[in-house]
């Protein structure tokens, strides 16, 4: 049943004009890394690959804003349109549909991010060691966009405004509070997958650290995750057509 | 009545400071029923109660002995379609059908598909997308989704909006085959016609209550039976008046804007009675015009009698 609903949900997504955005957005590393190369390359090339393209316009950008508009999507618009009558007018349970959309979510996110992250990555690190950061952050961003995917499921089934609300979560929330207040990274996606990353990167600590410990990361990632699907599942379960958030 | 398939239980619905349905009780078997009444009187709120999308604020519901809130498991059992248009438009007709089919889990989901697409009459289509659907096919295909499973009772908000006089007839004969069968249909409509037509038995609902229920003829009566007001044009206003005031059908008369304004309490009597009088009285009729024929008058009269 899981499948149906999977294959249903890719299908709308790939038939969306979003998807093309996405893409379009995708080459932007790329493209960067590209730009880089072919420049005077001051700085140490692991540096700039961790610290500049995966750290800052990857992990900072590419992949809350993908997750936002995956996540928001899979569910959100059916809801927004009536279609989600079809899908829960069944004998379904509500925590399948909520699976099926989240690895929708998942896999969209993950092809983007990853995709461009390592082939962006790659430009910038040819022929040098690399240091882990291809692999550290392969995994950061398998990782990251499920978490932010089952965040952004869960907004989309709470309130009709869940695009507005994960766009201020990531760029008000995660790029401006976090910096403010060190504690706040508790509650941030991007310090997890950033977390994550510097556990496979070897590379030393002036080129790439973490403000979070790896083992705080994942733990912090699972509890999230579980807690957000959770949420969307029990939330689902209460859905009321026409109620208004 | 043989067993209820569906009770309703002193049922209401708020939003806030908003009653939308307001303790409504009455039970369902095997067969049609409509449910009548204007719109903004609560028909989709109590239609998505009983297909388990809203919960009620007070009172019970039950789907063939289940409450149908938060119970997936009776979509085996229980049809829905809905009142809003869309559809998955990437979709064609079958692969809609065909997915709905799917998702009730059914052996043969291919030949399901195929016949409840028969069933509405939408095969020359259904390789369609239905994004190119007009109005009538996407209700056909909704219909066509909502019977794949064959359910034992059939939820259908507003099913006829945007079907063409030929269309409607189609539907009319499949939903009354489909009652025959033993099937429960419930379908609501602002449309009295529509009604009529189709329905064994009628629930009229106006601001969120019920205001009568039970068979049509006998809603018919009461609607027919209700005090009617009439305007005349005549050759002698006054002189006719003073002649029908003193006829028991005769509830009022009033002269206003040069026209004669009369109320009767009996119509057929009044019918009958008017001519003789008119002759007697020697005035000409020269027009006779009923005032208060809209629906919402017709539901305002039966909520208030």
């Amino acid at each position: 049943m899981i499948g149906i609903v999977f294959r249903l949900t890719l299908r709308q997504l790939i038939g969306r004009g979003r998807t093309l955005m996405m893409g379009l957005l995708a080459l932007l590393p790329v493209l960067v890394a590209v730009v880089y190369r072919l420049g005077s390359q001051d700085t140490d090339q692991a540096e700039w690959a961790a610290t500049v393209l995966f750290e800052g316009l990857i992990v900072t950008t590419l992949l809350p804003l993908a997750a936002v508009v995956y996540g928001t999507a899979v569910l959100g618009s059916e809801i927004e349109d009536g279609t989600a009558v079809y899908l829960l007018a069944k004998p379904v349970s509500r925590a399948r549909i909520v699976a099926a959309k989240l690895l929708a979510s998942w896999l969209a996110t993950t092809v983007t991010v990853l995709v461009s992250g390592l082939a962006a990555g790659a430009i910038a690190l040819a022929g040098e060691p690399g240091d882990g950061i291809l692999l550290g952050f392969g995994v950061a961003l398998v990782l990251g966009s499920l978490v932010y995917s089952a965040l952004f499921v869960m907004l989309s089934v709470v309130t009709s405004r869940a695009l507005i609300i994960g766009l201020v979560y990531v760029f008000l929330w995660e790029g401006l509070v976090n910096g403010l207040f060190a504690g706040t990274r508790l509650l941030s996606v991007r310090h997890y997958t950033l977390g994550v990353a510097d556990l496979f990167v070897e590379a030393p600590e002036r080129v790439f650290e973490a403000k979070l410990g790896a083992l705080t990361a994942l733990v912090l990632m699972a509890v999230v995750g579980a807690a957000t699907t959770w949420y969307a599942t029990r939330r689902l379960s209460r859905f009321e057509v026409g109620e208004t958030t | 009545m043989s067993a209820a398939t569906v009770a309703v239980r002193d049922v209401s619905r708020w939003y806030g400071n908003v009653v939308a349905v307001n303790g409504i009780s009455f039970e369902l078997g095997p067969g049609v029923t409509g449910l009548l009444g204007p719109n903004g009187a609560g028909k989709s709120t109590l239609l998505h109660m009983l297909s388990g999308f809203l919960a009620p604020s007070a009172g019970e519901v039950e789907v063939l002995g289940e409450s149908p809130w938060r119970t997936p498991g009776i979509y085996r059992r229980l049809g829905l379609v809905p009142e809003r248009e869309s559809v998955y438009g990437l979709l064609t007709g079958y692969d809609f059908v065909l997915l709905n089919a799917r998702l009730q889990g059914l052996a043969d989901p291919h030949a399901a598909t195929r016949k409840a697409i028969e069933t509405v009459e939408l095969a020359g289509a259904a390789g369609r997308a239905t994004k190119g659907y007009s109005k009538g096919m996407k209700q056909r295909v909704k219909v066509a989704a909502a019977l794949v499973h064959e359910p034992e009772v059939l939820v259908l908000d507003e099913p006829f909006n945007g079907t063409d006089p030929r269309q409607r007839l189609h539907m009319t004969e499949l939903f009354r085959r489909l009652g025959a069968e033993g099937r429960t249909l419930l379908f609501s409509s602002h449309i009295l016609e529509e009604v009529e037509q189709l329905a064994e038995r009628v629930l009229v609902i106006v601001g969120g209550r019920l205001a009568a229920s039970g068979d049509f003829r006998e809603i018919r009566r009461l609607m027919t039976d209700r005090p009617h007001t009439f305007t005349l044009r005549t050759s002698a206003d006054r002189r006719l008046a003073g002649a029908l005031v003193a006829h028991k059908s005769v509830l009022g008369v009033e002269l206003s804007d040069g026209r004669l304004v009369v109320r009767t309490s009996e119509l057929g009597a009044f019918a009958r009675a008017l001519p003789l009088i008119a002759r007697d009285a020697g005035v000409s009729l020269h027009e006779l015009r009923p005032t208060d024929e809209s629906l919402e008058g017709v539901f305002s009269y039966l909520v208030n009698r």
